[in-house]
């Protein structure tokens, strides 16, 4: 059953492993991280600090040669979705979650019109009445700006980048699933063709009574439409709160850099500082110790050998030896 | 310096059903770079930015108008004549996964333009080898560690430099650096901006900046000129600082309100603009260009065509200008 209002969703020291020459390196080493039924939830971070494989994870949609290897994911009606398997994993997918892929772009069927992909998921979901999933579609698209009918019609080459970004969108809202998981939604689009999409990411979170989800390297996008912001780095939290606080008054080292790294429209724009050095690959995360260690300005001796634990203050979860530390005993954790 | 006047360019599109098509990608642009200068290019996707690049950068012809390159108009010129004009502007291919030969070492790519610019100048192996090293230090990455690898096994970043190194081996005066396509990460992406302002600075090339992302412009020439396109024609100019902080035209105005507001660190500006339907090529262009989109158009604005009008420094296209707060201020 399909449910009619936005579920909670509880991340638990999940660990996500890819299978390389190297033998399994984990892309996300513990994670924990809740979702608030209805409110719109953002992950920032460079490349490779893990967003996607964690958005794939709340869809246990890991694909080999990655896999969950520990930890669970916890959807309010759905259970723990890490436990799921088969037909009702295939079912849980686009009814309960509904999911953009990044570069959604170029996710369609290029041999496909957009109706005929409908009317198959509409079939592989059991829907009886497949006009009315095209009028809901039409409506959607309709909302977006777009004429409704001409896109179902086309093919993915015949629309632009943000059209094709919007029917990503509109396959994501369609099944009227209540989570939703949007992994870069607007990456590559002009400004104003994304701060069109974002006005309908929230207007319709808003009125469908959703629980969203989104991935993007660009802070401003987080801070433009969440209402609680995730920072991620080498597989970890390293911090989330409120996103008007996480922005207003960073607290750890690596919110404080990327921060800063966004030149701004007014204020000195001298100010704005590019992070030094580069975020670790799978292979470079350290087995031990504080990930962001080798680029960090506040780095002490302890930061070498224990990993910071995340430590909830004030609505506040900051993993980072020179913020937390007086507050809880760290405890030294290893990594395979 | 470069001076571009009344630049226009239309493709000629394969048409489905109703035949071609002619996109009108450039209708009369004019500009000019000075030597050391920046000039940077706004708006949105499809608005003829990439078009003007490779027109500048000699990838790409025009239909009318003239480039005039330190004094020599490149219409008077045979192409082959135009070429020792043209290389000296270069493009920097803003996809570093893509801009790169992956069957080649970073010591190859960079050894075959260095080779003939070796011939030209009358000089050896040893110069090359010597100067190689030296255009990767100068755009801050380890020469010994890259020059014997391949791209793939190079970071975004590092990549990113290596394509401007090899812009650099032919001594140029002009980087065109076209950003609407950027994939690198934003905090990599300041990094080379950094680097493009430091070139600015210690090699006096000029720089055309091609982003959506007003903010940058101010990062890499806050000094500089800012030129806001719009559906092939320019609808503001000036300086950029100036621009952005007192637009007056209604599509520049759009551009800026819809750069995301860091809330809980800035405000929105209190007379934010936004365009009323989306952009749309086939909206008619008797009139005004943007006033289908404009919330502020009247009869008149649908019925010609605005051309711009400068008061010396800033010029705009539009019958009612108007300043706007639109920028985001900081919070208190
Ligand atoms: N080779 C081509 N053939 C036909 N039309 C083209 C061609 N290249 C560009 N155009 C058209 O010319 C116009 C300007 O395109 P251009 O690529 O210069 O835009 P842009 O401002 O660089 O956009 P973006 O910000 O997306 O990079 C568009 O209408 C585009 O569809
Ligand atoms: N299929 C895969 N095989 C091996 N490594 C992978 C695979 N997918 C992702 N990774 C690695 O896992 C890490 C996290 O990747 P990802 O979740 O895509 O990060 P993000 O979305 O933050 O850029 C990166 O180091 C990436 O290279
Ligand atoms: S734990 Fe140490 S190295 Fe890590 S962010 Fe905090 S101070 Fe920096
Ligand atoms: S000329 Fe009229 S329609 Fe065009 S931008 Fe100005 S006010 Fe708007
Ligand atoms: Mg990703
Ligand atoms: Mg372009």
């Amino acid at each position: 059953m399909t449910r009619t209002s936005a579920p909670g969703v509880r991340v638990k020291d999940l660990t996500v492993v890819y299978k390389t020459p190297a033998g399994e390196l984990p892309a996300l080493g513990g994670v924990s991280l809740s979702l608030a039924p209805g409110t719109i939830t953002g992950i920032v971070g460079e490349s490779g600090s893990g967003k996607s494989t964690l958005a794939l994870s709340l869809l246990n949609a890991v694909q080999p040669p990655g896999r969950i290897k520990e930890g669970s994911v916890e959807i309010d009606g759905l259970g723990n979705v890490v436990e799921l398997t088969g037909e009702e994993l295939r079912r849980a997918r686009g009814r309960q979650v509904g999911y953009v892929f990044q570069a959604a772009q170029n996710s369609l069927n290029p041999l496909k019109t957009v109706g005929k992909q409908l009317l198959d998921l509409g079939r592989s979901h059991d829907f009886d009445d497949l006009p009315a999933l095209l009028k809901d579609a039409r409506a959607l698209l309709g909302r977006m700006g777009l004429d409704g009918g001409r896109v179902l019609d086309s093919y993915q080459h015949e629309l632009s980048g943000g059209m094709r970004q919007r029917v990503g969108i509109m396959f994501a809202l369609v099944l009227n699933a209540h989570l939703v998981v949007l992994d870069e939604p607007t990456t590559a689009l002009d400004m104003i063709t994304q701060a069109a999409i974002l006005k309908i990411v929230r207007d319709v979170h808003h009125e469908r009574g959703l629980t969203t989800l989104i991935i993007t390297h660009d802070m401003g996008v987080a801070a433009e439409v969440t209402d609680s912001l995730a920072v991620m780095y080498g597989g970890r939290v390293v911090e989330h709160g409120p996103t008007t606080e996480v922005l207003g008054s960073p607290r750890h080292p690596y919110t404080k850099g990327l921060i800063r790294a966004i030149p701004r429209l007014s204020g000195d724009i001298d100010e704005a500082r590019a992070l030094p050095g580069r975020p670790p690959t799978l292979g470079t995360i350290p087995k031990q110790g504080c990930v962001f260690r080798e680029r960090c300005p506040l780095r002490i001796a302890v930061c070498d050998t224990v990993d910071p634990e995340p430590v909830t203050r004030d609505a506040r979860t900051v993993a980072c030896h020179a913020v937390g530390h007086l507050a809880t005993p760290v405890v030294p954790k290893e990594y395979v | 310096m470069i001076t571009a006047s009344g630049i226009t360019k239309t493709y000629k599109q394969r048409g489905n059903m109703l035949g071609a098509r002619a996109v009108p990608a450039l209708r009369g642009v004019d500009f000019r770079i000075e030597k050391g200068g920046a000039v940077t290019f706004i708006g949105e996707s499809g608005c003829g930015k990439t078009t003007l690049g490779r027109i500048v950068a000699g990838l790409e012809t025009y239909d009318g108008g003239d480039i005039v390159i330190d004094g020599t108009p490149m219409s008077s010129l045979k192409p082959r004549h135009r070429e020792p004009f043209f290389r000296r502007i270069q493009l920097i291919h803003q996809d570093p996964y893509s801009a790169l030969n992956p069957t080649r070492t970073i010591h190859q790519t960079l050894a075959a333009p260095l080779a003939l610019r070796a011939k030209q100048t009358g000089r050896g192996k040893a110069w090359m080898e010597e100067r190689a090293r030296e255009l990767l230090a100068l755009v801050g990455i380890d020469p010994g560690y890259v020059l014997p690898r391949y791209p793939h096994q190079l970071s975004g970043g590092m990549r990113q430099r290596v394509v401007i190194a090899r812009a650099l081996t032919v001594d140029p005066e002009v980087l065109v650096a076209d950003e609407s396509v950027s994939m690198i990460d934003v905090s990599l992406r300041l990094g080379v901006l950094a680097l493009l302002k430091d070139l600015r600075e210690r090699l006096n090339v000029s720089v055309l900046f091609i982003t959506h992302d007003i903010a940058t412009a101010r990062y890499i020439g806050g000094d500089g000129e800012l030129y806001v396109i719009y559906r092939g024609q320019v609808v503001e100019s000036g300086p950029t600082e100036r621009v952005i902080s007192g637009p007056v035209h209604p599509y520049t105005q759009s551009l800026l309100s819809a750069i995301p507001v860091l809330h809980g660190v800035e405000r929105p500006g209190p007379e934010r603009v936004v365009p009323t339907e989306a952009l749309n090529e086939a909206h008619p262009d008797t009139g005004c260009l943007f006033a289908r989109r404009c919330p502020f158009r009247t009869d008149r604005c649908e019925a010609e065509l605005p051309s711009l009008v400068s008061d010396g420094e800033q010029a705009h296209a539009c019958y009612h200008p108007q300043r706007r707060n639109v920028i985001p201020v900081e919070a208190a």
